[in-house]
Order: C-alpha cells, then structure tokens, then sequence
C-alpha cells in the first residue's frame, strides 16, 4: 500500500467503470480509502469494466462496492446513496464524473437529447449532491466535481461543455452553501486526456494527431489532483475550478508538428 | 473490385478482432450475426472506439453520424425521427432501401434508440466493405492501375507504394441518399 492517508475512508465515485473515474477510484484505493464504485448501463461493457475494477480494488486489501444507478432519476440516485450508506456506514468524499452526452452541435440537438444532457449533467449531479451532503456533514467530507476544457473553449460537437460549465458555477455556489457544514466543494478541470472521450475526438477534431504528446493529461494526474481537494492540504481551496491540462489551454495557438 | 483484394470474410475478421480488443473480449466467441449491443455489450463511446481500429487497419474513414442523422440534415428536421424521438415511416423506408427488406427490426414508431441495438458484427461489415469499394480505379499518385495489399486489409498500389484513398463514410451516406431519394421520391 503506497500510503494511508485516506484510511477507514470512503469515496463514491459516479460514473467510475472506466476512464478518469476508473483512475481515481484506484488513487483512492491506493490511498486506503474505501471506494464505492458506479456505473449507469446495466448488461454492457460498463458494468463488466466496473466488475474488474471492483475485483482489482479487492485485491488491494480495500473494501470495493459496485452499484447501477442513473442519476438522473431522483429514486435512482436516493437508492445509489442508500445503498452505499448500507454497505459502508459513512462518507467522506463525493466525486461527481459521470457524464453523459450525444456528440453533435447544440443547435442540432433534439428536445430529448437537450433534456437529457440537463438531466444527467446538471440535474443529476445536484441530485447526488443533495443525497451526500447529510452523510458528508458527519465527516467534514469533500465533493469534487470533474469538469474539462470545454467548460471555457469551443469544441467541435461537445455540448457537453455548456454543462460542464454550468457545474463550475454549481461548486462556487455549493462551496459557499455548504461552508457551515464544513464540506469543501472544488472541481478538477482536465485537459486532454487519452481516455474515452479521447475517443470520441479523435473522431471529430482531425488536428488532435498534431498536437504534442506532452500536452495530454494521464488520468491518473487528473486523479491526483481530486485526492488532494479531498484532502487536508486543500483546506483553503474553496469553490474553485483547478486546471489540470499541462498548460495546453495556455496557449493562444497550438504547434501543428506531427508527433 | 476491392473485393478482389480485401475478401468480405477479412473485413467481418477484422471487425470482429476491433470488437474483441475493445471490448476485451474472446474474438472465437463473437458470431458474424451477434448483436454489437444486446449479444455483445457495446456501448455508445464502444462504437468510437471500433470505428477508430477498423480506420486505422483500413485506412478508411468511418461516418461519424448515423444514416437518421443524415436524413435529417439533407430533407430537414422530423424527416427521420419526430418529436418523441421515434422513427417516421420515411426514415422506415430509407433503413429498409439500405439494409435490406430482410432486415430484421426497423419499426415505425420505434424508439430511435432502439435501432442500434440492431445492427450485427455482419452490418458493421457490410459498412467497411461500401468504403473499400469506392477504391478507384487508378492510383491517384502515379496514375497505374495495381492495387494490392500484403496483410488482406489494407490497400496499396503496388506500383509506387502509395496507400489508397476511399471516399469518406460519411459522403458515400450523402451519395447513397441522394441516389435512393432519386429512385424511390421518399421525401
């Protein structure tokens, strides 16, 4: 075990089967906390990937609980939360990364398509934090919220992004809410990362080949940075978004080499 | 013509060896007719992903939006799927010209996210190999006429090494729609 600092812990993670919610319940686990992991679709490779993870974070010596839930729907997440509180009689961190999105420009979206982008990325998140927050107030417990570039920058076919950025406004909003309950609210804003969503722009932004290799952010260092807003060090952090992107949105104009 | 070359039982190979890696799954166990979704669990960034390693082995590239998405864009809004997001008997009709009267499944009224879920291994296929035959005739670089491939998958001219180029997915849906809208006047 690489160190303890979360022992007798327990974070729930939405949306955490794979990519970036899949490296910060493992830097959780590593960090001894106990971690309850969450997935949406029921039968499909989310579910399966959330099994492994589950099995890997066991054999770490940590406790490890995998629980389906939508949290868009209200009763799926009061259930998600109760379960959790079953299994693990406390929680001190809760790390909002589910998200959900078609990938087409906003003024195509249908009536449903925008309904359900709101719902899971802005209505389900609040619910989720809604249902933490009495058990988070029995711990002096975090939230931490990860959002990604496309909260502040154009990119092509993310209507993810308008959410992502109506979040960043929610953990200002909460942090200064929930400040009497002594419960830190922050949000890691990652850059780039090689992981599924990778995927999806690599499909839709031809230039993503050209840019440098040492631009990308691991996901890992995205999880870093949520395990230290989760942690005492932080505890003058309040409110804000941290940018984690190796300085990609520094820059004004991106080298265009081959890598 | 590219089929000389890349034989159909290469491309379901090849698009089932894309499901297996990036569904980490036994690539025996994969059947040609297996549901991407129901039979094999796939989910929606799944499909990203097994687009992005059919384009890489074939140096092709996959349409980005669906076969609804375009008749929507080409014939306007609610051409394809209404307010509730169920198929229109039109978009019925367009999926029937395309995958065939045969084709299992394609319901007025369906839900749009239903429709997915129909599409096999075979399907997937069947959409890689519409790409490799838009291989021109001639390479576009030193203008002969001797296409090969020496792994069964991707295209060369074997006269000046250069690797061919297809029409995109995405234009050859375009195409397509424009030619069936032509035969048929479904919109």
């Amino acid at each position: 075990m690489k160190n303890s600092r979360f022992k007798d812990k327990v974070a729930l993670i939405t949306g955490s089967s794979r990519g970036i919610g899949s490296a910060i319940a493992l830097k959780f686990a590593e960090a001894g906390a106990d971690v309850v992991l969450n997935y949406r679709k029921q039968g499909g490779s989310s579910e399966a990937q959330g099994k492994k993870l589950c099995e890997t974070i066991r054999g770490m010596g940590r406790r490890a609980f995998l629980i389906q839930a939508d949290i868009s729907q209200k009763e799926s997440v009061r259930s998600l939360f109760a379960q959790a509180a079953e299994a693990c009689g406390r929680l001190d961190f809760l790390v909002l990364n589910a998200a959900r999105t078609p990938f087409k420009p906003l003024e195509k979206l249908l009536e449903r398509e925008i309904r359900q982008l709101v719902d899971t990325n802005y209505i389900g998140n609040l619910f989720c934090i809604q249902e933490a927050v009495p058990q988070l107030a029995q711990q002096r417990g975090s939230i931490v919220f990860v959002s990604s570039l496309g909260s502040r920058f154009y990119n092509v076919s993310y209507p993810l992004g308008s959410m992502k950025a109506a979040m960043e406004s929610v953990v200002r909003d909460c942090a200064e809410g929930l400040k009497a309950k002594r419960i830190s609210v922050n949000a890691v804003c990652g850059g780039i990362v090689k992981t599924d969503s990778f995927k999806v722009l690599r499909q839709l932004w031809e230039e993503l080949e050209f840019i440098p290799e040492d631009l990308f952010v691991e996901p890992e260092e995205i999880a870093d940075v949520v395990l230290f807003l989760c942690s005492s060090d932080s505890r003058a952090i309040c409110g804000q978004t941290i940018v984690v992107d190796h300085g990609f949105s520094n820059r004004l104009y991106q080298p265009m080499q081959k890598k | 013509m590219a089929q000389n070359i890349v034989t159909e039982e290469k491309v379901i190979e090849e698009v089932k060896k894309a499901v297996a890696e990036t569904l980490s799954s036994d690539v025996a166990a994969i059947q040609p007719d297996n549901s991407m979704i129901r039979d094999l669990g796939a989910e929606s960034l799944d499909f990203l992903d097994i687009n992005y390693r059919l384009e890489q082995a074939f140096g092709i590239k996959m349409a980005r939006h669906f076969i609804l998405e375009h008749i929507e864009e080409m014939f306007g809004e609610g051409t394809a799927i209404d307010e509730n997001g169920q198929l229109t008997e039109k978009a019925v009709r367009f999926l029937q010209a395309r995958y065939g009267d045969s084709f299992p499944g394609f319901k007025q009224n369906m839900d749009m996210d239903e429709v997915p879920a129909l599409f096999t291994i075979r399907t997937m296929a069947g959409g890689v190999l519409d790409i490799l035959d838009t291989l021109p005739e001639k390479c576009s670089q030193c203008g002969n006429a001797a296409w090969k491939s020496d792994n069964g998958v991707k295209i060369i001219c074997g006269s000046c090494g250069e690797q061919a180029v297809f029409t995109n997915g995405d234009d050859l849906i375009k195409q397509w729609l424009t030619k069936i809208q032509d035969d048929k006047k479904i919109c």
